[in-house]
């Protein structure tokens, strides 16, 4: 994160940012997510810099303007929000935190993503994943469709509890 | 691709076959009155079990179908900003109803027999889908109106007794509300637009007020389902409760657009602390459900179509599967 | 856990100014460094971007047809999760060419609210559309759409890991962006292609007839355009024909595995001297701009 003589209200800036939530997610904060890339403060002038999940993501354009109005409501006049697209956003950079408030609502947590760069091989098989079922904590787990109800999600379902739950992909 | 068969039916043991039932169904009614959650391996009541079979069904066609009056907008989507948010929602829906089926699956019943029911009309959907899309703005309102009444009646349903229906509840909740959110932010925009653009959207709340009214279902003195549902705890609050939340909460957000809701008969009751307001017309509403609503023929027939036209595809993923596992064992 | 009734807190209006916030709409690259790299050509730069785009963009709508559709739920969601990334490709790529060269914009009536992606994507004629004719036809089954994909993913995810390393920072960021979700697409398709050739004999007749009917509009994707030839020269994009051979590897390899043999069928030629990348398109196209584009084109002045 930048830093800038104005600390006190990089701090506060920094603070109310982090608290926004995913509007889809809200269990997860846009810091937990790892879409809040950073937060400076230069002349009174806030601005926030968030990187999108995935190209076609609905739900940017509400990010702002949480983001925005949030801060307007702590006092900051001027604030403007920048889109990075690079580097481009990996479920790596979900917190731990952020895995921890997965698990408590019932979503299975990414594990480590594939390593970007070079080419990407051809995969004719589901991907194989090791789940524990974030109900009963069985590694008996089934997928039950690779696309779940927003992109980012997997499908699958307990051998033990029956549990039908959710697993975000590792991009 | 897709595993849908379940292989463990809960149902399959049968309560009748198990001497102590007596005690088995104190400790289901100690779960409930405790506000526990029932779990798919717990003794449950046959009565129980088909009664949220029929709910939790009804709620997983409703997402379907819901998916094609929206649906019908995607390729005319005036904005590629709109396009994405439109498509993302109708996938969203899609979402919704595989939750759903999966929380039914539980119950011991296929996908593949609830969308027979649907399709054959032996179970029900949300008579809201029954009505047209006829303009840009209807995604709005839908979004707005339809979106909002669903989740009055659906924020109750994240505390229902049975557990996966409970949690997928939750998470339905959550995309509905940013559903919600999106269509009244389209609404908001369109009204600061040109006049065609607000006339469009006046022209569609008129239209779907007294259907999204409708979606709570009859007065209370007309609903006979209510009172053993909300004893076990799979409903738990009234229509006409409902109702009036959700005239509340949407006199001050019409205000915050700048349209009329098309009643002459809304106006502050501060006695009651609420808006009275007019009821919709019920003969329509018994109407669309019987069948007679501007759309009821042409939304199954299009499930069926897809349904049909999908069996080769379903038939290969079979076909391929037990192959594998003959080749794999 | 009084947690579950927040999303009746936020439609209560716990938070008032959410009803009283509209988002203003923004470009989709609002915020990013568009500055263009030293000799780079920006007309050169946006006339690649929008054939890049407008595959990403027809395809798109191509595949959008599929909701409520699809052969099953899981398909459903997932052919609309791959026309949303393909959406969000071309809003990105519209918008990096209006940025490069605003004269690509078609100019609205005085006053217009209109973006420049969406004056691109909903004014534009059928001519100024730069994508190549594969992604215009509507398929008559699922049978073509996965041949369809499976063709167009291996070819656009091609070009895009090379494009990961354009000297325009923009389009490199799509780029990277783009190969996560384009991989995806692919995986899709080949065991789709894969299950479908070998699933049933009426899933394997159905495969073949639609590798036949778009078999012959692969040609095209391999053709150097002079705005390619150009883009390669300068650093920014890429030559198709340079990744025609890797393509064409990876194809075999999902023919071969599934057992199917290539089709004995002649390439589609161009019209005249043109093809898609020239603005020469199929009749499909018309009728599909005319769906896509009638109720932007009706409100001229609106605001979305
Ligand atoms: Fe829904
Ligand atoms: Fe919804
Ligand atoms: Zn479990």
């Amino acid at each position: 994160m930048t830093t800038t003589r104005t600390a006190p209200a990089l701090e506060t800036a920094k603070r109310v940012a982090a608290q926004v939530t995913d509007p889809e997610m809200p269990m997860l904060t846009l810091a937990d997510l790892g879409v809040l890339r950073d937060v400076a403060v230069e002349d009174d002038a806030v601005t926030v810099t968030i990187t999108p999940t995935y190209s076609g993501c609905p739900a940017m354009a509400t990010m702002r303007d949480d983001l925005v109005h949030r801060l307007l409501d702590h006092g900051f006049d001027d604030v403007r929000v920048r889109v990075a697209l690079t580097p481009a956003w990996s479920s790596d950079w979900i917190s731990e935190r952020g895995r921890q408030a997965l698990r408590d609502h019932g979503l299975s947590a990414p594990g480590p993503a594939p390593a970007a760069g070079g080419p990407v091989p051809l995969t004719l098989r589901p991907t194989r994943r090791d789940l524990a079922c974030p109900r009963c904590g069985s590694s008996a787990t089934a997928v039950t469709s690779e696309f779940g109800p927003t992109a980012c999600k997997a499908m699958y379902r307990c051998e033990d509890c029956l549990e039908p739950f959710e697993h975000v992909k590792e991009i | 691709m897709t595993a849908q068969t379940q292989e463990t039916r809960p149902g399959d043991e049968g309560p009748d076959e198990r001497p102590d039932e007596a005690a088995l169904l104190a400790a289901f009614d100690a779960t409930i009155a405790r506000h526990d959650r029932i779990e798919p391996r717990d003794w449950m009541p046959e009565k129980y079990r088909s009664t949220l079979v029929r709910q939790i069904a009804q709620h997983a066609h409703s997402e379907i179908i819901g998916m094609q009056p929206e649906g019908n907008w995607i390729t005319r989507a005036p904005s590629l900003r709109r396009k994405a948010i439109l498509l993302a929602k109708v996938q969203d829906e899609a979402g919704h109803g595989l939750y759903l089926y999966s929380a039914c699956e539980t119950l011991g019943v296929s996908r593949q027999e609830l969308t027979l029911k649907l399709i054959e009309g032996r179970q029900k959907y949300s008579s809201i889908f029954n009505y047209p899309t006829l303009s840009y703005a209807d995604v709005g309102t839908i979004g707005w109106l339809v979106d909002g009444a669903a989740i009055c009646n659906q924020v109750p349903l994240c505390r229902t007794s049975y557990g996966p229906y409970g949690r997928a509840m939750i998470r339905v909740c959550k995309e509905e509300s940013f559903h919600q959110r999106q269509g009244f932010e389209l609404l908001s925009t369109m009204m600061r637009g040109t006049e065609a653009q607000r006339a469009m959207v006046q022209e569609s709340v008129d239209r779907f007020w007294w259907p999204a009214l409708m979606m709570f279902g009859p007065p209370d003195d007309d609903s006979p389902n209510t009172e053993q549902s909300m004893a076990w705890g799979i409903k738990r609050d009234t229509n006409d409760e409902l109702r009036q939340k959700f005239v509340d909460m949407s006199v001050p957000q019409a205000a915050a657009l700048g349209v009329t809701l098309p009643d002459a008969g809304l106006v502050w009751n501060a006695e009651r602390g609420h808006h009275d307001f007019t009821q919709p017309d019920w003969e329509e509403f018994y109407a669309v459900v019987k069948g007679s609503g501007p759309c009821n023929a042409q939304r199954i027939a299009h499930r069926r179509r897809a349904h049909e036209d999908g069996a080769w595809v379903r038939d290969a993923a079979t076909a391929f599967a037990r192959t594998q596992q003959e080749t794999a064992s | 856990m009084t947690d579950h009734d927040n999303a009746y807190e936020g439609l209560l209006g716990g938070d008032d100014s959410q009803w009283a916030f509209g988002t203003d709409f923004e470009d989709p690259l609002a915020g990013v460094d568009t500055t263009i790299a030293d000799g780079v050509d920006p007309a050169g730069l946006a006339a690649y971007c929008l054939m890049l785009g407008d595959d990403a963009l027809v395809y798109s709508h191509r595949l959008s047809q599929w909701a409520s559709n699809a052969p099953d739920l899981e398909d459903d969601i997932a052919l609309a999760n791959i026309a949303l990334d393909l959406l969000g490709q071309a809003r990105l790529l519209l918008a990096r060419a209006a940025a490069a060269d605003p004269t690509v914009v078609p100019v609205l009536p005085e006053g217009s609210p209109v973006p420049a992606e969406d004056a691109l994507a909903f004014f534009r004629d059928e001519a100024g559309f730069r994508n190549v004719r594969l992604v215009e036809p509507e398929d008559a089954d699922f049978g073509v759409t996965v041949a369809r994909l499976l063709l167009f993913s291996t070819y656009r995810l091609a070009l895009l890991e090379r494009l990961r390393s354009s000297n325009d920072t923009v389009l490199a960021a799509i780029a990277t962006k783009g190969v996560k979700e384009v991989a995806y697409h692919r995986d899709y398709a080949a065991r789709w292609f894969l299950t479908l050739a070998q699933g049933t004999d009426e899933s394997r007749r159905r495969l073949l007839a639609g590798l036949a009917v778009v078999w012959p509009l692969r040609a095209e994707l391999f053709e150097t355009h002079p705005v390619e030839a150009t883009a390669a020269e300068e650093a920014f994009g890429v030559d198709p024909a340079v990744v025609a051979d890797e393509v064409d590897l990876l194809l075999e390899q999902v023919l071969s595995v599934s057992g199917v043999e290539r089709p004995d069928v002649r390439p589609t030629g161009p019209l005249g001297r043109g093809a898609g990348r020239d603005g020469r398109h199929t009749e499909a196209m018309g009728r599909m701009l005319a769906e896509m584009q009638v109720v932007a084109r009706a409100h001229p002045q609106g605001r979305w």
